[in-house]
């Protein structure tokens, strides 16, 4: 008896702690997100181990990631254009110095370098240099730019994502956010004629046989792995869209879309029906009792009845299409700019993560900024995700 | 009820038995693991196969995923040779010196970086300040470069792959890439696509040349225009050219060694060059 | 049609012809066969898409399928030779994250079902449940590469991608699990108390068994998700490389969607891969296949059984 109590008792014990694995999971996905991510911002605007040193004459006192960037590109060629004085920007790198000095002069191990770089830095006036802080941190006629963090207005609202541009990376993530929600929107909005078509056939009009038949198909589509699709998207979509739309390139957010929007239907598809399905036969009988056509009922009966369990598998379908990776990656051409059109090349989040965390150094910026964007995705998937909770919260009352 | 609880059992019972069989092994010891770039991967792998084929007891796996992951991998200890198609970085040196760890760098063969165009386009040079322009998206038409009436679609590799940042350097003096730049996630999907757009442009490495694609000669300041070959890119005439790495530890020597001794053999060099690197004598 | 069929569904129309002659009705009629038309349409238009996809990876998948595909490693640079470590190691991480997710996630279901107070902490329980399920796969790889490969130190491994495919696959178990003992009549539940039977062996003895073919046709459906996905084993798990067959743990495995992915986009050269790519997508396919068929005879299977009985 006593061991009987005791199995009870361990029972209890052991599911309860399983009963709370996916909030603990979900807790530990926030922690380590976040933990990650929020170094970015304590990261400097220069890539970490180097410095910006300017002549001393140079009343610049700092610059940001972006007016580096356009410097460093020759954009910017004047100080004044950057409100500094009139003088021609000359910008040099560590690879010029064997270009300039012989390796007698900058000595075996580069002791000498920092004296190289000095002498340059302060023989021209404009001068901007892009060193290790350590070749050039104890030389005194050279001034060292003061060094900012990362700004998160600069991450959060920037335009231009160049993750591995020197001197400075920027990490602007809005055309990055704004893709992946172009893309989805799109997806969407392809679904979801389909989509509803699908469900109120199945529900309403199909008979038992084409039921049995289709129901499986749609099924199956929901097993077919993403890559598989991204495989077909890249091999017939891209190509045909090309063709059809007589376009400069083929790899557009439209072929994305059209991806996502396959991958989508199932979800909208089998939420909506089983939602439809669960009308009562008595509100349809009345319905059509006082005269309705078929059609009529299934529009001013069925779907207004089960409106909110269609609006959660269209808003489950969107979570779906906003979080896909490998497809989207394959076709849509993957350029990182504020999207104009659906017809030319975008980038989304999931794309970006899958393709650069590979080559980003682990623990530098760039592989911070990606778990920045794997949090953003994150909160974008629970916002729709405590949409679809209250949405069909409200349908039960 | 019953009838249920018997049919459970051997539900679950091969199911484990199967799970165990998979499992219950203890790792090997003389396995090398190589990760890294994705540029020396097809090399490694050929490579790798005909190492295996001398020595069939060894063991080898190669992946893939960047020179970053390689990188960090060794720092992590969880890789024994990372490949790379670009130096260390002054970070992830620190990141080493850090963890107390000493790499040694070999060079295991050149690569040189072929400027592709659709076929059917008739341009067939370039010099490296219009590729500047173009790549930075201030050449934005083929008939600026004497070409058809044409839109430039320019492709590049992923922001932080060696071959982008190298192209990066060599090319366009250090200068970014315009953001419209279309990045594709491997080389083989850029050479899918230059094939398939008339007025595409990209980059890849020389062993990844085929038929269906063109390769363009180009032209450095004050050189000659001369087409990506092997024998070109061995005596320097080809401009746009690149060592590949490994690193590794210097404690795991006696491990790794023999593969790339195998590497940098006669036959390994062999493998290199017709793999469509470029070896380095 | 059957939601209208055996009652009325034909008085409906009949009835109204008679009463109005007008242009009213047949407008009405004509609608309702325009509109659905246009459903048979737009539904035929998606199993069609779906069947073109099939089909075109059968097609020209099929003649690459051959015993030497499927037991053989690739060689010769990925350009022939067979798919082999990819199929084991795709069942490798099936069967990992099965290990993992079942488990934890059918006693999570029996929690959540039979011992949590309704109220509050099981509205709690399920919302992040939900959430979890809608998490986008890539940042489950994210995690897993933070969590496990790094912070764990598990490395690239088996076991760092099972655990973060059966933390995918985790939400599908408990959901399933949860809803077949919810549809299992509380007499049953009381009967056996009353009888005298703790409630864990209510649970193990009754509850379970009862609800065993649903919650094995959601385990089956859940490693259908599993064995397709390629994003979460991106940085945890997968090899470019790696003829050998895994042998523990803490092997890395080759597996069959990244497998797909490699030949498909990277390689020195694409056009000789390409029927590998067909042939690996349509293997793949093939195993998604005949999960789908297994979970839909099964649930055919069990239910027979029960309306027999």
């Amino acid at each position: 008896m006593n061991l009987k109590q005791f199995c009870e008792v361990a029972m209890r014990r052991i599911l309860t702690v399983s009963g709370f694995t996916t909030s603990i999971v979900i807790l530990l996905i926030i922690t380590f997100l976040f933990a990650e991510a929020a170094g970015l911002f304590r990261n400097k605007v220069v890539e970490e181990g180097y410095t910006l040193a300017v002549n001393r004459e140079n009343p610049v006192e700092n610059l940001s990631a972006e007016q580096i960037k356009l410097i460093f590109d020759e954009e910017i060629t004047n100080w004044k254009q950057i409100g500094g004085i009139d003088c021609p920007i000359a910008t040099f790198r560590l690879e010029q110095l064997t270009e300039l000095y012989t390796e007698e002069e900058l000595g075996e191990n580069y002791e000498r370098a920092g004296d190289c770089i000095a002498e340059q830095v302060e023989g021209q006036r404009g001068m901007i240099a892009f060193v290790p802080t350590d070749l050039v941190k104890d030389q005194e006629g050279i001034r060292l730019l003061e060094e900012r963090n990362i700004k998160a207005g600069d991450v959060l609202l920037g335009d231009e994502w160049f993750p591995t541009a020197t001197p400075s990376p920027l990490f602007g993530i809005l055309p990055l956010v704004s893709g992946t929600l172009w893309v989805t929107f799109f997806a969407i909005l392809i679904a979801l004629p389909f989509g509803l078509a699908v469900a109120i056939y199945l529900s309403e009009v199909a008979d038992e046989r084409i039921r049995q038949v289709l129901k499986p198909v749609i099924e199956l589509l929901n097993g077919i792995p993403s890559v598989v699709l991204g495989f077909f998207g890249l091999a017939v979509v891209v190509p045909f869209l090309q063709q059809t739309f007589d376009l400069p390139v083929g790899e557009t957010g439209l072929a994305g879309s059209l991806i996502l929007a396959l991958m989508a239907l199932p979800t909208i598809i089998t939420v909506g029906e089983d939602a439809m399905r669960s009308c009562p036969v008595t509100m349809r009988e009345a319905s059509l009792a006082l005269g309705a056509s078929r059609w009529q009922t299934i529009y001013k009966v069925v779907v207004p009845y089960s409106i909110s369990g269609i609006t959660s598998g269209v808003v489950l379908g969107i979570g779906r299409a906003v979080g896909e990776t490998m497809a989207v990656l394959m076709v849509t051409g993957n350029a990182a700019v504020m999207p104009h059109s659906i017809l030319e090349p975008l980038r989304t989040i999931p794309a970006t993560i899958a393709a650069e965390l590979g080559e980003a150094p682990a623990g530098g910026a760039h592989y911070q900024s990606l778990f920045l964007l794997g949090v953003i995705l994150f909160f974008i998937t629970f916002f729709i995700n405590l949409c679809v909770e209250y949405i069909s919260s409200r349908n039960k009352r | 009820m019953n009838k249920h609880i018997r049919m459970k059992r051997p539900q679950t019972n091969p199911f484990l038995c199967v799970l165990l069989a998979l499992f219950a092994v203890a790792p090997s010891l003389s396995a090398q693991r190589i990760k890294g770039s994705d540029t020396v991967l097809p090399l490694t792998q050929e490579a790798g196969e005909a190492f295996l084929k001398i020595h069939p007891r060894a063991s080898l796996t190669v992946t893939g995923g960047g020179s970053g992951v390689g990188l960090s991998a060794l720092v992590e200890g969880v890789t024994d040779i990372a490949m790379a198609s670009r130096k260390i970085k002054f970070g992830e040196q620190m990141k080493l010196k850090r963890a107390g760890q000493e790499v040694k760098e070999v060079i295991v063969a050149y690569d040189a970086l072929a400027v592709i165009v659709n076929p059917g386009n008739p341009v067939s040079r370039l010099t490296r300040a219009q590729l500047e322009a173009i790549f930075r998206g201030k050449i934005t038409n083929w008939k600026q470069v004497g070409g058809e009436d044409r839109k430039i679609v320019v492709y590049s590799r992923e922001t932080s792959s060696g071959t982008y940042e190298f192209f990066k350097e060599s090319v366009l003096g250090n200068k970014n890439y315009m953001s419209s730049i279309l990045s594709m996630p491997a080389t083989g999907a850029i050479i899918q696509s230059v094939r398939q757009t008339p007025g595409a442009i990209g980059y890849v490495g020389l062993a990844y040349l085929n038929p269906h694609v063109k390769a363009l000669s180009v032209a450095y300041e004050g050189g000659g225009f001369y087409a990506p070959t092997v024998t070109n890119s061995m005596n320097g005439k080809y401009p746009i050219v690149r060592p590949l790495y490994y690193y590794y530890n210097v404690k795991d020597e006696a491990l790794v060694r023999p593969f790339i001794d195998y590497l940098l053999s006669p036959a390994g060099q062999k493998l290199v060059r017709d793999g469509g690197f470029v070896p380095l004598k | 049609m059957q939601r209208f069929s055996p009652r009325a569904p034909q008085p409906a129309t009949t009835m109204n012809t008679p009463q109005y002659p007008s242009a009213y009705a047949s407008k009405k009629k004509r609608t309702e066969q325009i509109v659905f038309f246009l459903f048979r349409l737009l539904s035929g238009a998606v199993a069609l898409s779906l069947l073109g996809i099939l089909g075109f990876i059968i097609v020209k998948g099929f003649s690459v399928l051959s015993w030497d595909f499927l037991t053989l490693p690739p060689t010769d640079g990925m350009t022939s030779g067979g798919i082999l470590p990819a199929i084991v190691g795709t069942l490798c991480l099936m069967a990992g994250s099965a290990c993992f997710a079942f488990p934890i996630g059918i006693m999570s279901g029996i929690y959540m079902n039979e011992y949590a107070r309704k109220g509050k902490l099981v509205r709690f329980i399920r919302m992040m449940t939900n959430n979890l399920a809608g998490i986008p796969s890539i940042v489950f790889g994210l995690f897993g590469m933070a969590l496990f490969v790094n912070y764990l130190s598990f490395g690239d491994s088996i076991l760092a991608g099972s655990l973060t495919l059966g933390l995918l696959a985790l939400p599908i178990v408990i959901r399933t699990t949860e809803e077949a003992l919810k549809d299992i009549p509380d007499a049953y539940r009381e009967g056996s108390l009353a009888l005298g039977a703790t409630k864990a062996q209510t649970i193990w003895h009754v509850i379970l068994p009862m609800a065993m073919p649903r919650v094995i046709t959601g385990l089956i459906l859940s490693l259908g998700r599993v064995s397709g996905e390629t994003a979460p084993i991106l940085f945890t798990c997968a090899a470019y490389f790696l003829p050998k067959l895994p042998e523990s743990l803490f092997d890395q495995c080759m597996a069959l969607p990244y497998h797909l992915y490699v030949v498909s986009t990277s390689g020195t050269d694409l056009e000789a891969q390409q029927p590998i790519a067909y042939g690996t997508a349509l293997v793949l396919i093939i195993i998604v296949l005949l999960i789908n068929l297994l979970a839909n005879s099964l649930r055919k299977y069990f239910s027979n059984k029960i309306k027999t009985k």
